[in-house]
């Protein structure tokens, strides 16, 4: 282990301290009792508790101080987490740091008996002056709601809801879900925080980049309230998992980015029959729908009957978005799931909405259930082949020309005209030959699909794959990533 | 002739370049009038990609336009 990091919910660890320490004076007799507990980072050695009691006779100092560092591992809201060497790193939360030796061999805490007359009066004082009024969330004011009440209250208290992906949507999703009080919130999110997410997750900060997006979140949001219950799945979702871990909450939220993933999360939510919040955004533009589990209600496979598939739809080049889009969708989702929690109508008929906020419009497009959408459970599918084996890196085309390969560009034609390749291409044929059912490319045949930045022709290979084209690769990268 | 209003999102809006526009056209549905508009702005994806809307609702494809309809065609978006 390198060092260790301490994070705290100040307020109650203030609150909580103060009562141990107020306990231990009046248990064991003593004249006064402190304790103080460092946060932040911390390197290996150094002091991160300091205890000290003021008495008459050594014994009862002891065993105050004893009682006092034994309840403040216990009961204080502060988690500590472990930087490991390889630059993995974890929390501990109090309760295992409380394990006996689990804490003494990181870092050192100092347990100091004092002779009358020493410091340890002023510290209790100065913790008292930092108490704040309200150390707990106060709900008032959407109890006053005639929609919510105290009863509303206790059901969104007593409720449950699973978020996918804690980026650009899940982040306000979060947020808003775990400041209404919701009792238990589970997070799936397999990313780490990259610098250039912060412009649309505003939960996380530079000190963030590089860690566990789902355990960050987590820490923050019991900041919001510690009441309340996160369960952390630092993975992807897929059809190996979601089943199980959904069919513990109430509602799912979706907040994925990626076609697979949201397909995945309908068919969890209809083979478990629990209401599902679904948004996406491109650009300047969402779209949101919920999915209850109604016999007249249409899923997701009602609109897409066929799944698209991910980098087929779009373009290219790395798609923008401004933060506040996300934003604005992911609270939308937020207040769908509270409606659904509690017990409101969600929406007078089915619909997607469809929102532009460059053009400021709102577009609520009503759906019906697909006839031809069985909308009965069915098993999730995979896909069959691992993307990662798709894709082919070479520095030049010559050299992927080289090594037997067949060159397709799938670039439209007008892209062509912008950026011509010197390289060895045998065939143009656009993206948008293939998707109108182009079946000019024999089967027979080693090919290396090539676009701009690689996102089309992985798609298509994996497209052309499933369609039954043995030997089909993509150019890792596309043609920004090789020399000429 | 009927007079449509035409409303594009995503992709369909970039490579248009609009986000909306008036036309008068033949075209019996909405099948036929994204034909239409798509070899004269160069959409790229193909009608199975794509759901339809007329007047706030979603419609098949071969469903009738009449004029003074409000049109949306919309691709699926995925991004989060």
């Amino acid at each position: 282990m390198r060092r260790l990091e301490y994070e705290a919910y100040a307020a109650l660890a203030e609150r909580e301290g103060e009562g141990i320490v107020a306990e231990a004076v009046a248990k064991y007799g003593v004249q006064h009792a402190a304790c103080i507990h460092r946060i932040g980072d911390l390197a290996l050695g150094e002091m991160a508790v300091w205890v000290g009691v003021s008495s008459r006779h050594r014994a009862e100092a002891f065993a105050a101080c004893r009682y006092i560092i034994d309840e403040v591992k216990h009961r204080v809201p502060i988690w500590k987490k472990e930087h490991y060497v390889d630059g993995d790193s974890g929390w501990v939360n109090c309760e295992r740091c409380a394990q006996p030796g689990a804490h003494e061999s990181h870092a050192d805490q100092i347990v100091t008996p004092l002779a009358e007359g020493a410091h340890g009066h002023d510290h209790a004082h100065a913790h008292a002056a930092m108490t704040p009024q309200h150390a707990l969330p106060d709900f008032s004011r959407q109890i006053a709601l005639p929609e919510v009440g105290a009863a509303g209250q206790q059901r969104l208290r007593a409720g449950s809801v699973l978020v996918i992906g804690a980026g650009g949507l899940g982040v306000p999703a979060l947020q808003y879900l775990a400041a209404a009080g919701v009792g238990r919130i589970g997070i799936v999110e397999g990313d780490v925080v990259e610098a250039s997410n912060l412009h649309r997750q505003p939960l996380y900060g530079v000190a963030d980049i590089g860690k566990s997006k789902a355990a960050v979140a987590a820490a923050r949001l019991r900041e919001l309230n510690p009441e309340a219950t996160f369960a952390v799945h630092a993975e992807r979702a897929g059809a190996g998992n979601l089943v199980d871990w959904l069919a513990r909450y109430d509602v799912v939220v979706d907040c994925s980015d990626n076609f697979a993933t949201k397909f995945t999360v309908n068919d969890a939510a209809v083979i478990l029959g629990k209401p599902a919040v679904f948004a996406s955004v491109y650009q300047y533009e969402g779209q949101l729908q919920v999915y209850l589990p109604r016999e007249d209600w249409p899923c997701l496979r009602c609109l897409w009957p066929e799944a698209p598939r991910d980098g087929l739809v779009g373009n290219c080049a790395q798609a923008g978005v401004l933060g506040p889009v996300p934003a604005v969708l992911g609270a939308m989702q937020a207040m769908q799931a509270l409606k659904i929690l509690l017990g409101l109508p969600v929406e007078g008929a089915p619909a997607l909405h469809v929102f532009d906020l460059l053009g400021m419009h709102w577009r609520t497009l009503h759906a019906a259930r697909n006839p031809a959408c069985d909308h009965s459970p069915r098993e999730l599918q995979t896909d069959a082949i691992d993307p990662a084996a798709l894709e082919l890196a070479y520095p030049t085309l010559a050299a992927a020309f080289a090594s037997g390969l067949t060159l397709v560009d799938i670039r439209e034609p007008w892209e062509r005209a912008r950026d011509v390749p010197a390289g060895p291409i045998e065939w143009h044929l656009p993206l948008s030959a293939f998707l109108q059912g182009s079946t000019a490319l024999p089967r027979e045949g080693r090919y290396l699909i090539v676009c701009a930045h690689g996102v089309r022709s992985l798609a298509l290979a994996g497209h052309l794959r499933a369609l039954g084209y043995p030997a089909v690769y993509s150019l890792a990268g596309g043609l920004a990533a090789v020399s000429a | 002739m009927k007079k449509i209003t035409l409303q594009y999102f995503a992709v369909l809006r970039e490579q248009a370049g609009c986000s909306e526009e008036r036309l008068e056209t033949a075209a019996a549905t909405p099948a036929e009038l994204y034909e239409e508009v798509r070899a004269r702005h160069g959409f790229t994806l193909p009608l199975s990609m794509l759901r339809v809307a007329v007047n706030e609702e979603f419609r098949d494809w071969s469903s009738p336009l009449e004029s003074s309809d409000r049109v949306v065609f919309i691709p699926p978006v995925a991004g989060g």
